[in-house]
């Protein structure tokens, strides 16, 4: 079900900017309802350079869909990779990795 | 005990080890404070606040929040709030949606208070952005008209 998160990122000047838009239908409890599904969204993103945490979030029904972030972290990174990670309410979860350029 | 089984071992305490540190570093504040995501009390600002921080008292200034003024489609409403201040836990709160915490980021060592992210919001609301510092709560508001509904339709 889960298609692949697009990222992106992009270090200059000592600081790594990354975009990434994880594929998600973040169904709100009321939406499901509507639909008669089960409400399911992404409660948490995590991602990881070289095993360290360099982004963390924990999310609710209101990230919209298809959720796109953007985060920056400081650090040499350059051609290293980026892991990132979502879980959603039902457990699934999906990592991606993308190189820094 | 023979080398493959010896081998065998190896590997399964290495992935152990591997797993260990991922599961103990990250903080989910889904489990660690539901309240503040569901349940009685997560309904306005104020309490759902008080359930993440223990508090509600905030200082306005020293975030910044930028969203539109008029959102036309409130399933996509784009925020950007950045900080200069060393703060370890950014959250984001809104008024419009069934329980108003949207967010909280957790800011590692070497992350910068500077996320971008796309919300839903029923209707019209003010939307808050709080970064913790210390014990102090920093924060900003923004007005956001919505012309159509996100989670409502």
């Amino acid at each position: 079900m889960a298609k692949k998160t697009r990222i992106k990122a992009k270090e200059k000047k000592g600081i790594t900017t990354v975009k990434a838009m994880a594929n998600h239908a973040m169904l709100s409890y009321d939406e499901a309802k509507r639909k008669n599904v089960e409400a399911n969204f992404i409660t948490s993103m995590i991602a990881k350079v070289d095993g360290e945490i360099v982004y963390e979030v924990s999310t609710s029904q209101f990230l919209s869909k298809n959720p796109f972030v953007q985060f920056k972290f400081k650090g040499s990174n350059k051609g290293k990779m980026l892991a990132f990670t979502w879980t959603d309410k039902k457990g699934n979860t999906k990592t991606d990795k993308k190189k820094i350029k | 005990m023979n080398r493959r089984k010896f081998l065998g071992l190896g590997l399964g305490l290495g992935a152990v080890a591997v797993m260990l540190p991922s599961t103990l570093s990250a903080v989910n504040f889904r489990e660690t404070n539901k309240g503040a995501f569901e349940g009685p009390k997560s309904h306005t600002v104020d309490d759902a606040m008080t359930q993440l921080f223990g508090t509600s008292k905030t200082t306005a200034s020293n975030v910044k929040l930028k969203a539109p003024d008029i959102a036309e489609n409130g399933a996509v409403v784009p925020l950007h709030i950045s900080s200069k201040l060393a703060g370890k836990t950014v959250a984001i709160f809104q008024d419009s949606n069934p329980e108003s915490l949207v967010a909280v980021f957790t800011v590692p060592a070497n992350g910068l208070i500077d996320y971008k992210v796309r919300i839903k919001l029923a209707k019209t609301g003010t939307v808050t952005a709080v970064v913790q510092d210390g014990k102090t709560l920093y924060s900003a508001s923004k007005m956001v008209k919505v012309t159509a509904g996100g989670c409502g339709g």
